[in-house]
């Protein structure tokens, strides 16, 4: 029984981590398109991004997974993202995709706005172009005002993975709770604690490691 | 030929006019002092000359060339600023050290990008490299911080930070150098060290605009001084004239605030 | 500010208007014709044995499984199951991510106002569970009275403790319900008669919980999307299914032969 627990814990978590890695690889060059939007001088682009940001984050991830993946078929008629699990998954995706993004595009404003403007001048004076100076001068500040906060979203979104479930996609707490209605085991859905645990315990240290790395100078 | 020539300058941000009809010329070799109280349009002054600001009337001409003139905006595009800014320096009231480079990584960095744009970057990369590095060390050397080279800035000193500022400054050899109240962000013991490194640049005639509180240094080291209240050069002349014999009913209400201090 | 506080406004009242309007539409087209031209039935379920569960290979089997695979097979199609949260059931099948729900669901009011559903196939009761050094006291309607109950929110068993206006928690799925007997956050739970018989006793979490008293008795069904012809199809299918003595074959299988109601 153990064997079997263990193997079916091992992929829900295998789900789990492809929703995490997926969500990062999305939501971080997504949150940097949605902050240049949000801090845009063209009022047509920064409001509209504005409000999609509010509503983002002003709603919650499980009702927007609902909707994400319910609305088209329930307003439209059409459920475009097909039957199944893969649907499912990809629907569940693009819904923490948009979530985190949102998220980012935050921390990357603060980060971006907190650099002082006597940074931009100075690369100015000396003959720098634009993206010399984002590059050359204001990037590494950026990164290491925004690794904190970062690291908090990425240590939230390890457990808010498990709202994917909503929708039946099956990560771990979905194969941990399967247990306890087929077998009446209940031992396997507080076990994936222990995955969780794990995890976000290897993410503090490698986050911890980076900002060491970091350290050299200060901003 | 002047090495500049500011004339007629006017800048307003919204409803107030921070700069009326602002001109001066300034020979090779020459060090010009800008005096006066807070808010009277010095800073706004200096920010026009680096293009950090755009004036909205006036002309700024360099080595005879017009950089900038108001009446024709052909000379605005991006591109042509940057050229432009090149033939100046600015030192910041806070330094603005780049924080992730060492004290020689700041004085290189614009050179190594600038040199990229040469047609001979390629062939001769490690020659030019290793030329910006001498002559960055060499600069940190004028200005003392010899043994500082490798510090990042946060392990420097005010006044340190400053003088590694002044070399960066220099590293793209500008015809004019200028400085924005370089000792106000100091502790009063540090202003010492930053004001002797300007002082050997003046002994080595570095064509120099100096915005500063310090007047006794203003009068030492300047070959002209200018007194600006409210946006306008209210006199203008020798240390000697505006010092010691100044005309302007400002200028001695000014001048006596400050000896009353 | 005020411009941005109108935006706020404007955007609040458009997303209540198409909420609004975003009531399930009549479904013009037939939906017997919808799923066979796609070619598949999809079946949403929970793990619910001996309805719906996994044999050893990892194949969906039951009662009801078995039953919705002939059905499937009678309409030419394939059948695929899906484990879904059951709350958003109706969600699934108005928004065609389902094709029908066939898990043990009892027909309540609720069940046949949202769905087309097939006729009744199965009985069912709502059972109260206690532990079992308890179980002497509440074996009649009354003696549970004062009990304080969990129960699936959504569920028959919710509605049954609700009848009786006895006081009880809702709570996320019929398996948590248990749990908070067994954590003894509350004092007795309501759950299908059918998954007592599966989830309590020896050889599971809960080998202290034993079931006693009968709430109601009721029936199980099959759930389709609202104004959906698939419905008197299935009506077709179970009485040939009956009527050939299939049925009752398959409930002896998983040992539901006497709940089996005539078709």
């Amino acid at each position: 029984m153990f064997q079997t627990v263990m193997a079916s814990l091992n992929e829900g978590f295998l789900k789990t981590l492809e929703i995490f890695v997926l969500t990062l690889l999305g939501a971080f060059p997504l949150g940097l398109i949605i902050c240049f939007g949000s801090t845009s001088q063209f009022r047509l682009l920064k409001y509209p991004v504005k409000l999609i940001v509010w509503c983002v984050r002003g709603t919650p991830l499980m009702l927007q997974l609902l909707i994400i993946y319910y609305g088209p078929g329930l307003i439209l008629g059409n459920n475009w993202w097909g039957n199944g699990s893969s649907g499912r998954f990809t629907a569940a995706i693009v819904a923490f995709i948009i979530n985190y993004a949102c998220y980012f595009s935050e921390i990357y404003r603060g980060g971006i706005e907190g650099v002082p403007k006597g940074q931009y001048e100075a690369g100015q004076v000396l003959g720098m172009t634009k993206s010399q100076i984002f590059f050359k001068v204001i990037f590494l500040q950026v990164i290491k005002r925004i690794i904190p906060p970062m690291g908090n979203e990425i240590i939230t979104l390890v457990k808010d993975t498990s709202l994917a479930r909503v929708i039946a996609v099956y990560e771990i707490i979905w194969s941990g709770q399967a247990f306890i209605k087929s077998s009446g085991l209940i031992w396997p859905l507080f076990f994936t604690g222990v995955y969780y645990l794990l995890f976000s315990g290897i993410l503090t240290l490698l986050l911890g490691r980076l900002e060491k790395k970091l350290e050299f100078f200060r901003v | 030929m002047s090495v500049l020539e500011v004339k007629n300058i006017s800048k307003s941000f919204g409803e107030t006019e921070v700069l009326k009809d602002v001109g001066f010329t300034l020979e090779k070799g020459e060090v010009i002092a800008i005096i006066g109280s807070s808010g009277s349009g010095k800073t706004t002054l200096l920010r026009c000359l680096n293009f950090l600001e755009t004036p909205d009337g006036g002309q700024i001409i360099v080595n005879g060339e017009t950089l900038f003139d108001a009446s024709n905006r052909t000379l605005c595009s991006e591109t042509d600023i940057r050229k432009n800014r090149l033939h100046f320096g600015l030192v910041f009231q806070s330094f603005n050290l780049f924080p992730q480079y060492t004290a020689l990584g700041n004085v290189k960095l614009a050179g190594e990008l600038l040199a990229k744009q040469r047609d001979d970057y390629k062939e001769q990369r490690r020659q030019i490299l290793q030329d910006i590095e001498e002559k960055a060390c060499e600069l940190l050397r004028q200005v003392g911080l010899s043994d500082k080279m490798h510090l990042y800035p946060h392990q420097l000193s005010g006044g340190q930070q400053q003088r590694v500022a002044i070399a960066r400054a220099l590293a793209l050899a500008p015809d004019v150098l200028c400085f924005d109240e370089p000792t106000s962000a100091l502790d009063p013991e540090l202003t010492g060290e930053v004001l002797k490194v300007i002082r050997s640049l003046a002994e080595k005639n570095t064509t120099m605009v100096i915005v500063t509180h310090e007047m006794q240094f203003a009068r030492d080291v300047a070959d002209k001084v200018v007194f600006m209240d409210d946006g306008v050069v209210v006199e203008a002349g020798t240390p000697e004239q505006v010092f010691g014999n100044p005309q302007q009913e400002r200028t001695i209400r000014f001048l006596e605030r400050y000896s009353e201090q | 500010m005020k411009k941005l506080t109108v935006l706020m406004l404007i955007f609040v009242l458009a997303i209540g208007c198409l909420t609004a309007c975003s009531q399930p539409a009549t479904e013009a087209e037939s939906d017997l014709a919808y799923v066979q031209d796609k070619g598949a039935l999809v079946v949403g379920i929970t793990d619910f044995a001996p309805m719906d569960y996994k044999d050893e290979s990892g194949k969906w089997i039951g009662f009801d499984a078995d039953m919705a695979t002939a059905f499937a097979e009678y309409l030419g199609v394939e059948v695929e199951f899906m484990e879904i949260e059951w709350d958003n059931k109706i969600m699934e099948l108005d928004s065609k991510a389902l094709d029908c729900v066939w898990n043990g669901m009892t027909l309540t009011d609720e069940v046949l106002n949202s769905m087309e559903c097939s006729n009744a196939y199965c009985d069912n009761a709502q059972v109260v569970v206690v532990p079992v050094a308890e179980a002497d006291k509440y074996q009649d309607i009354d003696s549970v009275s004062a009990l304080n109950f969990a129960v699936e929110s959504g569920s028959a068993g919710e509605i049954a403790v609700n009848d009786l206006g006895y006081p009880c928690t809702a709570v996320q799925s019929q398996s948590s319900a248990l749990m908070e007997v067994a954590a003894g956050t509350a004092d007795a739970c309501v759950i299908d008669l059918l998954m007592a018989g599966a989830m309590i006793g020896e050889g599971t979490s809960y080998p202290d919980l034993t079931h006693t008293v009968a709430l109601n008795s009721e029936k199980y069904g099959v759930g389709f999307r609202k104004g959906s012809d698939l419905a008197a199809e299935l009506n077709k299918f179970f009485a040939e299914y009956y009527a050939d003595g299939s049925m009752l074959e398959l409930a002896k299988t998983y040992g539901v032969q006497e709940s089996v109601i005539a078709q």
